[in-house]
């Protein structure tokens, strides 16, 4: 059986579990490549046009696998950590795809919850019951998987470089060099060096949302803020980049929280859709180093 | 202490009568106007939506008046409503205004909501059971309220003497507006209500029967959604909305014994599998509902960056194609001209008219 993985949204997350869980039950797992031109095309094409550009990407990618694969994965990721949502668009993808696009094979409608064990166990019983009749063959994938989950940690804090910014956003955007037209490198270019919002633990986030007035019951909002306050109160950035993409609903609050609580720092805001340029990104970084470089070189001056 | 509360469609006649029974002092901002928009688009941040900055204004307005107390409800749903107290705040705060919220948060269980509401009532002489009375009086007088709006706008398709439905909806909210007494707003209402049997109508006509579904805020408030309703009434078409204040309050209620909405969630089965939050399920249900009743077509609004409704829109599409039911899309924000507006709605009622004669040209 060929099982279609899309390589869009929280697969940067999640990829070891999903990658090690069907490769163990011994279905054939192929995932699309990488995001470019023609995986954005396509999904622009099948994709309702008010959905944000994650979203589209992704439905380029089950575009890209729809006629390979015997099953798609589409993950309804409902929750990743207790008592908080991350986006209704991701809770409710299965329905998206399904309802925008034609000649699908089988998709994965079952909802996955990173937070429980025991409630995303259901959803490896219910899909792997497709793959394979075995209960215990499921049970002994899903534990490695989960193993894999856990030892995996993809986050980025590079000290080498002479300045430090904090890039904030969610994974699908961190990560996903096409989208976010390859940022990282092009900090490191300009000898930025970048610790990203999701490398900071629960527990400090936990700490440094207290400023809030209500708890916020996003996930990412949570990171976000966390992330930041916390870098700041202990010096060690000297920027914050934020990337977002157009018409997400969350980073609208998100933002305008960041932008007045922080406000001590200087703060890049970079908005992606799928007519984002090249050119007129790299002006913005130039002209957000340069600013760094002169705001230090001014406060060296004054030390003096 | 003065209080003010935002506009969400006919909430505000209920929320007089509380206020005026609980013998608290209120102001009612103006409904929803251009101004309004204009301050909250002034203030807001770009990508928030219509509701947001339509609330803003109110606020705004209700402050010019001579208010100092906010009260509004902050939900924990995935969706942005429940951010809105906290965000408003921050803004309010930012541009000079100075007011107190009192945040009804239903995040931290019931106790915090109920603390939120001790300090409402605190402001009030009555005792506990005239407050419960009070509350009693605001439910009936906006269930009353949504019952006379969608009694009309139902009939309207049916009415002998054109223009009749609208005067006396109209007629009736100027009338509920006036009054400063809880049982006299009631009583006003429900004359209202009994004088809706004397219409004279004329049921051999066939109007057009036309569902107007979406974004629950931007629906029940004639700004935000430009008059479509009234607009719709004009040319004599029947239409009908279910999600409403009181619907919502119901849903409230029911919603943690899960018995919330049972006909919408079940039509929409047959599309959506997974409550995913927002109202998603609510718009599909009430389509598929609207298309076995029979009706003509669907009229989905929302605001620009509504994600609930985006998730709508691909699956109203679907079932547009697939039981050959129109419906039609608007999407609203602070730059949506009136007469394309008019237009859009006008041609597709048009396109219904001569779908139902069978005359396709």
């Amino acid at each position: 059986m060929k099982v279609g993985l899309p390589k869009g949204l929280l697969y940067y997350r999640y990829h070891p579990f999903f990658k090690t869980f069907f490769e163990e039950l011994g279905a054939e797992l192929i995932t699309s490549e990488d995001t470019n031109k023609k995986v954005m095309d396509a999904g622009i094409r099948c994709c309702t046009s008010e959905a944000c550009l994650p979203i589209k990407i992704f439905h380029g990618h089950v575009d890209a696998l729809k006629n390979q694969c015997d099953l798609m994965v589409v993950p309804r990721i409902m929750k990743v950590s207790n008592n908080e949502y991350i986006c209704p668009h991701l809770c409710s993808l299965p329905e998206m795809v399904v309802h925008s696009m034609d000649h699908l094979p089988p998709v994965t409608y079952q909802s996955l919850y990173f937070n429980s064990q025991k409630q995303l166990f259901h959803w490896a019983k219910d899909v792997g019951k497709l793959i394979t009749p075995k209960r215990s063959a499921i049970e002994i994938a899903f534990n490695h998987a989960l193993d894999r989950q856990a030892n995996y940690k993809r986050t980025i804090d590079q000290s080498q470089y002479s300045y430090k910014i904090l890039l904030v956003g969610h994974d699908y955007n961190l990560y996903d060099k096409y989208v976010n037209m390859n940022i990282i490198r092009k900090l490191n270019d300009l000898n930025l060096g970048v610790i990203s919002s999701d490398s900071i633990g629960n527990g400090i986030l936990n700490k440094y949302i207290k400023k809030l007035p209500r708890k916020p019951f996003w996930y990412y909002y949570r990171q976000a803020y966390g992330s930041a306050a916390f870098l700041i109160e202990k010096g060690e950035i000297d920027g914050i980049i934020f990337i977002s993409c157009f018409s997400c609903g969350i980073d609208a609050v998100i933002t305008e929280a960041i932008k007045d609580d922080m406000s001590s720092l200087p703060l890049l805001l970079v908005k992606l859709d799928e007519h984002s340029g090249d050119a007129g990104l790299d002006t913005r970084l130039e002209a957000f180093s340069d600013m760094l470089a002169r705001s230090n070189t001014h406060h060296k001056k004054r030390r003096i | 202490m003065t209080v003010t509360v935002p506009h969400y469609g006919n909430s505000f006649i209920g929320l007089k009568v509380l206020f005026d029974a609980l013998g608290i002092n209120y102001v009612i901002p103006p409904r929803s106007n251009q101004t309004a928009l204009d301050l909250g688009v002034l203030h807001s941040p770009e990508e928030i939506c219509n509701p947001f900055k339509l609330m803003l204004g109110n606020y705004i307005q209700s402050i010019e008046r001579g208010a100092d107390t906010i009260i509004i409800i902050a939900t924990n749903g995935p969706c942005r409503f429940g951010e809105y107290a906290s965000l408003q705040q921050r803004l309010l705060k930012k541009a000079g205004y100075s007011a107190q919220f009192i945040i009804l948060n239903t995040q931290s269980g019931k106790k915090a909501l109920f603390e939120g509401i001790k300090k409402i009532g605190s402001h009030s002489s009555c005792s506990t059971f005239q407050k419960m009375k009070a509350l009693l009086l605001a439910i009936t007088a906006i269930s009353l309220m949504d019952r006379i709006e969608i009694k009309l706008r139902y009939c309207s398709g049916y009415e002998k003497n054109k223009g009749e439905c609208k005067r006396l909806l109209q007629s009736c909210y100027e009338a509920v507006v006036q009054t400063n007494s809880a049982k006299d707003a009631v009583k006003i209402l429900k004359s209202f209500k009994h004088s809706i049997k004397s219409l004279p109508l004329d049921y051999n006509k066939k109007p057009l029967k036309i569902a107007i579904i979406g974004e629950i805020y931007t629906i029940s408030d004639p700004f935000s959604s430009n008059h479509i309703e009234d607009q719709l009434m004009d040319i004599g078409i029947s239409t009908t909305r279910s999600l409403t204040p009181t619907w919502w309050l119901k849903d409230s209620v029911l919603k943690p014994f899960k018995l919330n909405s049972l006909s919408m969630h079940r039509a929409a089965k047959e599309y959506i599998y997974t409550c995913a939050g927002g109202y998603t399920r609510e718009t599909v249900g009430k389509a598929l509902l609207a298309f076995k009743k029979g009706y003509d077509g669907a009229i989905q609004v929302f605001p620009v960056g509504c994600t609930p409704e985006v998730i709508a829109k691909p699956i109203l599409e679907k079932i547009s194609s697939d039981k050959s039911f129109p419906i039609l899309t608007l999407i609203v924000d602070e730059m949506t001209g009136e007469e394309g507006f008019i237009t859009r709605v006008e041609a597709f009622t048009d396109m219904l008219e001569r779908r139902r004669e069978k005359c396709i040209i």
